[in-house]
């Protein structure tokens, strides 16, 4: 088998994070850490940061975060806290924190209180999308770009937010590539190396991650699977997932990751920034009103039905293209935000004759014994006779 | 032609080895915490009190949190399956099954003879048969009078927490204010339905129910669960026994499937071996 560069790169890169953020500082990079996919990565760009997501890890446990957040709080924020506090994105050059949700919002502020970088901002991000929450949006993505200028020193030009959008756009079709190839059965990708390469994206210049994902593309291209035995094709929607003993664990049981609809996934590579004279509108709508996050609130429809076709049609559409057997609904332990959208979203989906597994976990690798369990039986359930 | 279900819970393994359409031997052993070099030897005894060889097995299913540790099983399935397939050849009307294990419990849907759909406790003990254990060790009572003393009880106390790790305190305190010990049996008992029963109403509780697991054998435990839902629930005779007995019948559809295949081993290949850290 040929030489998979590209996938082997994004295994690299998602195995050590921390010294590949390092690799690209040596290099002469400033890196920009940030919260969730609501921060605009195309102005940290513009402003000659690399983004990088700032992630937590399942693997650690948590012993210092808890002295400054109650444990009855998201596992994934205080996990992320907990490594800022032992020191391991010291080598941030900037941080933008969210009100993406309440767990990003405390974290943000802990963390501004304690861990300090040369430039720091918050982005007030309303929980409508709403024209008057765009135009308030907008305004908060003046500011950013206000405070990134005023550290750099020089002004970013609409062209140069442009040229970002642009290239973004770019990574995000390319992904959306990507995802398209796991639509024929057997994928000829697993969920597992899908999610590396978007951690790695989440971390790399944009030109280098374009790059990346052109050489994954190819390579996802040029195999040849063989006959495989048929397994049950999985939707994972909910919370995120940034660590592939899950997406491992998943196809250990007899399931294939297909497609998501996730935070390190589709929410982020889903949706093009649309070109408008003034980019920040753009920018606005695009991250406010596509990403489909329950932390923002939808217009309702008039009746449950309604409501519940606008709320998720979209992933209707991904059971119809993807040939989706079954959805798996992942909630963090704490996660109020996904934790209430389940029964209406479990009665959706279950009225298009799609089984569902909703499981909470702790955001630890520790704890997932339990869940190979309910995967197992899940593909048994499944199961053609 | 013989097949086995082995199922190794947290706290008892049990073995099913069935004939087709004929006898059955059944065997309940502690697992214990040495349980990855046990498998073998209880298998082995089962065998000999049905009177056969390893070889005579066509095909072994293991089940239950232990079932990665059985090197001689021709497959595993997950304990959900399993106790599906046993109750349901038990139990031909079953909607519903609860079981209520040593360290987990669970609800199961039952569709026409398969898996609507199920909902487990979380790492919590709660809702297991631990928390009822734990309160018999707070008390000093032996696990199985507690069940007899609950059904004394007139008026159960309402236990503010289910919590495992706290209802030693709480039972504690109740007994400080001179509660009846049988009330205070009979109100953990109460609490542990409770919750149980709110965790499977997530799938909903059809009749027919039937319970299963250790906490089907505590009669203080099948009083408040049937008091809850409203109705009588259905137990089999031996309610330890269903996963393995599943396991065992999934082993017959797993070996014919394999057979009409083409595929079935017929000289045996694996050996009755312990687990090796090395496999």
């Amino acid at each position: 088998m040929a030489e998979e560069k590209g996938l082997r790169r994004a295994a690299e890169i998602y195995a050590d994070r921390f010294r590949a953020a390092r690799e690209l500082k040596e290099k002469g990079h400033k890196i920009a850490g940030y919260f969730c996919c609501y921060v605009p990565v195309e102005l940290l760009s513009a402003a000659g940061f690399v983004p990088m997501r700032i992630l937590g890890d399942m693997g650690e446990p948590v012993t210092v975060a808890d002295t400054y957040l109650p444990t009855m709080m998201c596992p994934f924020f205080r996990s992320c806290l907990d490594l800022g506090l032992k020191g391991r994105y010291d080598f941030l050059d900037a941080f933008v924190g969210v009100h993406a949700c309440d767990g990003a919002e405390r974290v943000s502020a802990v963390w501004r209180s304690y861990l300090q970088y040369p430039c720091v901002f918050y982005l007030d991000t309303p929980h409508t999308a709403h024209d008057h929450a765009l135009v308030f949006f907008q305004k908060q993505l003046g500011y950013l770009q206000a405070v990134l200028e005023e550290h750099t020193g020089r002004k970013i030009s609409g062209a140069a937010v442009k040229e970002q959008i642009s290239l973004y756009n770019r990574q995000r079709r390319l992904v959306r590539e990507l995802y398209k190839l796991r639509q024929v059965d057997p994928p000829p990708v697993s969920g597992t190396e899908v999610l590396q390469v978007a951690v790695a994206l989440l971390q790399l210049p944009v030109q280098e991650g374009n790059r990346l994902v052109e050489d994954v593309i190819a390579e996802v291209k040029a195999r040849r699977p063989g006959p495989a035995p048929k397994k049950s094709r999985l939707l994972v929607s909910g919370c995120l997932i940034d660590n592939i003993a899950i997406t491992g664990l998943i196809e250990e049981c007899g399931l294939r990751v297909v497609m998501d609809d996730t935070a390190i996934g589709s929410r982020t590579f889903g949706h093009d920034v649309e070109p408008t004279p003034d980019p920040l509108k753009g920018l606005a709508d695009r991250y406010l009103a596509k990403i489909v996050c329950p932390r923002t609130f939808r217009e309702t429809g008039k009746s449950r039905a309604e409501d519940l076709e606008q709320r998720y049609a979209y992933l209707k559409s991904f059971i119809q293209d993807w040939k989706v057997d079954g959805v798996y609904l992942n909630l963090i332990r704490n996660c109020d935000i996904h934790g209430y959208e389940i029964p209406e979203l479990k009665h959706y989906l279950e009225g298009l004759g799609v089984p569902v597994l909703a499981v909470e976990q702790d955001y630890s690798t520790a704890g997932l014994a339990p869940l190979r369990t309910r995967f197992q039986a899940f593909a048994e359930t499944m199961e053609i006779d | 032609m013989f097949f086995a279900g082995i199922d190794i819970g947290s706290t008892i393994t049990k073995i099913v080895i069935r004939e087709d359409g004929g006898r059955q031997v059944a065997l309940v052993r502690p697992t214990g915490a040495g349980h990855r070099r046990l498998a073998d030897r209880v298998m082995e005894e089962a065998l000999e009190q049905a009177g056969l060889t390893f070889d005579r097995i066509a095909f072994v299913v293991a089940t239950g949190y232990g079932r990665v540790n059985v090197p001689f099983a021709d497959a595993q399935l997950s304990e959900i399956t399993c106790h599906m397939k046993g109750v349901n050849r038990l139990f031909p009307g079953v909607r519903t099954i609860i079981d209520i294990g040593g360290q987990d419990s669970k609800g199961i849907k039952v569709v026409n003879g398969k898996i609507g759909s199920f909902v487990m406790n979380d790492k919590c003990a709660a809702g297991t048969g631990r928390f009822l254990e734990v309160m018999a060790d707070s008390l000093g009572l032996g696990l199985e009078e507690t069940g007899e003393m609950a059904l004394v009880s007139r008026s159960p106390v309402s236990m503010t927490r289910i919590c495992t790790a706290y209802v030693g305190q709480e039972i504690v305190l109740r007994m400080s204010e001179g509660v009846p010990l049988e009330d205070i049996v009979a109100g953990v008992h109460q609490a542990l339905c409770g919750r149980i029963c709110s965790m499977v109403n997530k799938i909903g509780i059809e009749k027919e129910v039937v319970l299963t697991g250790g906490g089907a054998k505590n009669p203080g435990v099948v009083k408040y669960m049937e008091k809850i839902i409203g109705f009588p629930l259905l137990r089999p005779a031996e309610p330890l026994l269903t996963g393995a007995l599943g396991a065992s019948l999934a082993a017959q559809d797993l070996w014919r499937k394999a057979a009409a295949e083409g595929r079935a081993a017929s000289p045996r290949e694996r050996t009755l071996a312990p687990v090796s850290f090395f496999q």
